[in-house]
């Protein structure tokens, strides 16, 4: 039998520990995340088998999924437009799309340790957490595994950034004026949605918070409130419930609107906005639900980046793990790593719940745009929303007709694909 | 289904016999064909060892396992079933002599990567999950037995991974050449249905479809034999992403 496996296991340890030093140059971030629909997790398995196989039917990967570990998928190298190159890993915890809901949460809770222990045992310097994987834990960090040299990051300064650049642009477009706005965040009190709150509260004329802790949803309301902002909440938006001065609703439409729940999937019906509100589901997964009747409403899928120095996945995942319409997009919050680990800040930016400032937010956007990390362009269930503007409109047009010029493309109707 | 290879048990008093008892039936003959290849497996690398104390390591794995058989048929009479069992039924004859490919070519490591690696990762796995389904001591047999085998795999992976250090590529190399004939077999018999005809082990029709009357599926037990086969080979430092390529095109 040759060696004695004490004499082996000897070797083992030494040249492991050069194999670990070897690696840990080499993987500067890790990306975890999870896929959103059984559509997604399919084509990545579809990948993962090659062309030269047939793709397995739905009925396996249904059954098959639940039982992955979670591990890395491919490596991500991204380009900064200074010339930086960083690379990483996109690790995916395998959390099925269909165990989302607050009965999994342990199991899923695992499948994220699970996961951070793969980017910390990879050498990553900075380790991103897309979706439910940051939700899970974002409010206490010592879940995750002994963390050697690594940190861990949720994204969501960044993932608030994009949020708030894109419903002030998706206000330009239309012509909106913000000031004016009566802003209704559903989400409220997470981390992402009190992130939007703050920045955005100075902005609009009264603010609306919506989420299912009253207790949570008035030391944010007293917080904006602290600095004369019109605040009122609600624990349900279809009930409408009574919290505050005999009110039994809002009182008031919302006319701009951010969807940033925690929800295991696109179930959200909105109830009572303005006519053409603006609507940003920035859930991940998504929000609203494929039933939810907004007419006129202009929606956007918000949150989302474009990296503009160079996104290479290998395996090719291209179009699989940033399913969007436009090339290199990335969720905010995954975005957050890369700009991190491109910038040589390997910090924990963003970690714990309620601790994003305006003020946070401009530091982060700035690191992004500094390596080419932009707001990505707006679009929806149906495509692309800023070419419609740009067909239907002549760009001598003044900002205000804009909004004119979207609803003559026939983009009015209510977006029902998500 | 004739036995091939005898158990030596002592006689134990039947009780009545339940509806599910040709399920289990047919579970534990697919256990005890499984053990007593084992055992043969093990008594096969012997043959190869050079070390006396080696040798005797691998004789006694290969006693342990029969002793597996033996209490896995003492269940069956229990629940007054007769299981049979057949090395020679077309999966399992497909994983022996993969197995005794490696002897021939007197391949330590191949060997235990096949018998330690591959198959008990699908022992153990499915074991544990008939362990937490299957009445009384039935019951209590295959999470015990699932137990004393995940020791056997701990026992291996310090000398694979040794070996995987001296040479990383040429040891996943072969892990993967391995896993090409071993793990398609395996994944075949776990198929959730049996495509090509009869696995020559089940007493009557196949038994996957009536799994459900105990609370298991053949998805369920795939699952778990695959996800402890990726475990173990994380614990030898294969790379993850690597691994969930040769996984995911297993047939299904």
């Amino acid at each position: 039998m040759g060696d004695s496996v004490a004499s082996l296991a000897r070797r083992e340890r030494t040249i492991q520990g050069q194999t670990f030093r070897g690696q840990t140059s080499e993987v500067d971030f890790a990306l975890i995340g999870h896929q959103e629909s059984w559509r997604a997790a399919s084509d990545v398995l579809s990948v993962l088998r090659g062309p030269e196989r047939t793709p397995l039917p739905d009925d396996e990967i249904k059954d098959i999924l639940p039982w992955i570990p979670p591990r890395a998928v491919c490596h991500v190298e991204v380009g900064s437009i200074v010339g930086a190159k960083v690379r990483g890993l996109y690790i995916d915890s395998f959390i099925p799309p269909n165990r989302l809901e607050a009965g999994y949460v342990h199991e899923n809770i695992a499948r994220v340790r699970a996961a951070a222990a793969c980017a910390i045992q990879a050498g990553a310097k900075i380790v991103s957490l897309g979706g439910f994987s940051s939700i899970l834990i974002e409010g206490d960090f010592d879940q995750l595994p002994e963390r050697h040299d690594t940190v861990f990051t949720t994204g969501n300064t960044l993932t608030v950034g994009y949020i708030v650049e894109g419903i002030k642009k998706m206000c330009a477009l239309e012509g909106r004026d913000l000031r004016r706005s009566t802003l209704l965040i559903v989400g409220a009190t997470g981390d992402v949605g009190s992130g939007c709150a703050r920045c955005l509260a100075p902005l609009v004329k009264r603010v609306l918070l919506s989420a299912r802790n009253v207790e949570r949803l008035r030391r944010l309301a007293a917080e904006l409130q602290a600095d004369r902002v019109q605040v009122e909440i609600a624990t349900d938006l279809q009930e409408n419930d009574l919290l505050e001065d005999n009110r039994q609703r809002f009182s008031s439409e919302a006319d701009v609107v951010i969807c940033a729940a925690s929800l295991a999937s696109p179930s959200l019906l909105l109830g009572r906005i303005a006519p053409e509100a603006i609507v940003c589901d920035a859930g991940y997964p998504k929000n609203l639900s494929p039933n939810a009747e907004m007419p006129g409403a202009k929606i956007f899928f918000g949150g989302l980046g474009q990296i503009t120095g160079g996104l290479r996945f290998t395996p090719d995942f291209h179009g699989i793990l940033n399913r969007h319409p436009f090339p290199d997009v990335v969720h905010g919050c995954l975005l957050e790593g890369m700009a991190l680990a491109l910038e040589g800040r390997f910090e924990p930016f963003s970690q714990g719940r309620g601790f994003i400032t305006p003020q946070r937010v401009e530091e982060m956007e700035t690191i992004a745009a500094r390596h080419g990390i932009y707001l990505a362009p707006l679009y929806n269930g149906d495509g692309p929303v800023e070419d419609c503007y740009a067909r239907c409109v002549a760009p001598s047009l003044p900002l205000r007709s804009l909004g004119q010029g979207l609803r003559s493309c026939g983009t009015d109707t209510p977006v029902r694909r998500f | 289904m004739e036995s091939l290879i005898g158990l030596n048990c002592s006689t134990i008093e039947c009780t009545s016999l339940s509806p599910t008892a040709p399920i289990w039936q047919d579970v534990l003959a697919q256990a005890i064909t499984g053990e007593l290849l084992a055992a043969m497996n093990y008594t096969s690398l012997s043959e190869i060892c050079d070390d006396p104390e080696e040798i005797a390591d691998a004789l006694e794995h290969a006693a342990i396992e029969r002793g597996h058989a033996a209490r896995f048929a003492t269940e069956g009479r229990k629940i007054g079933v007769d299981v049979s069992n057949n090395v020679d039924a077309k999966h399992w004859k497909r994983l022996r002599e993969a197995f005794l490919r490696c002897v021939t070519e007197r391949d330590f490591i191949g060997c235990l990567i096949v018998q330690e690696i591959m198959l008990e990762s699908f022992a153990v796995a499915s074991y544990a999950r008939v362990g937490k389904v299957a009445p009384g001591s039935l019951g209590k047999t295959f999470a015990s037995i699932a137990a004393e085998e995940e020791e056997h795999v701990d026992h291996a992976m310090a000398i694979l991974r040794a070996e995987r250090a001296l040479d990383a590529q040429r040891f996943d190399d072969k892990v993967y050449r391995l896993h090409l004939d071993v793990m398609t077999t395996l994944a075949t018999m776990l198929a959730k249905e049996c495509k090509d005809g009869h696995c020559e082990v089940c007493a009557g029709n196949c038994v996957k479809p009536s799994l459900r009357e105990v609370s298991l599926s053949a998805a369920e037990l795939r699952g778990a034999s695959l996800q402890q086969y990726l475990k173990t080979l994380d614990m030898l430092g294969i790379p993850g992403e690597v691994t969930l390529v040769w996984v995911t095109q297993l047939p299904v």
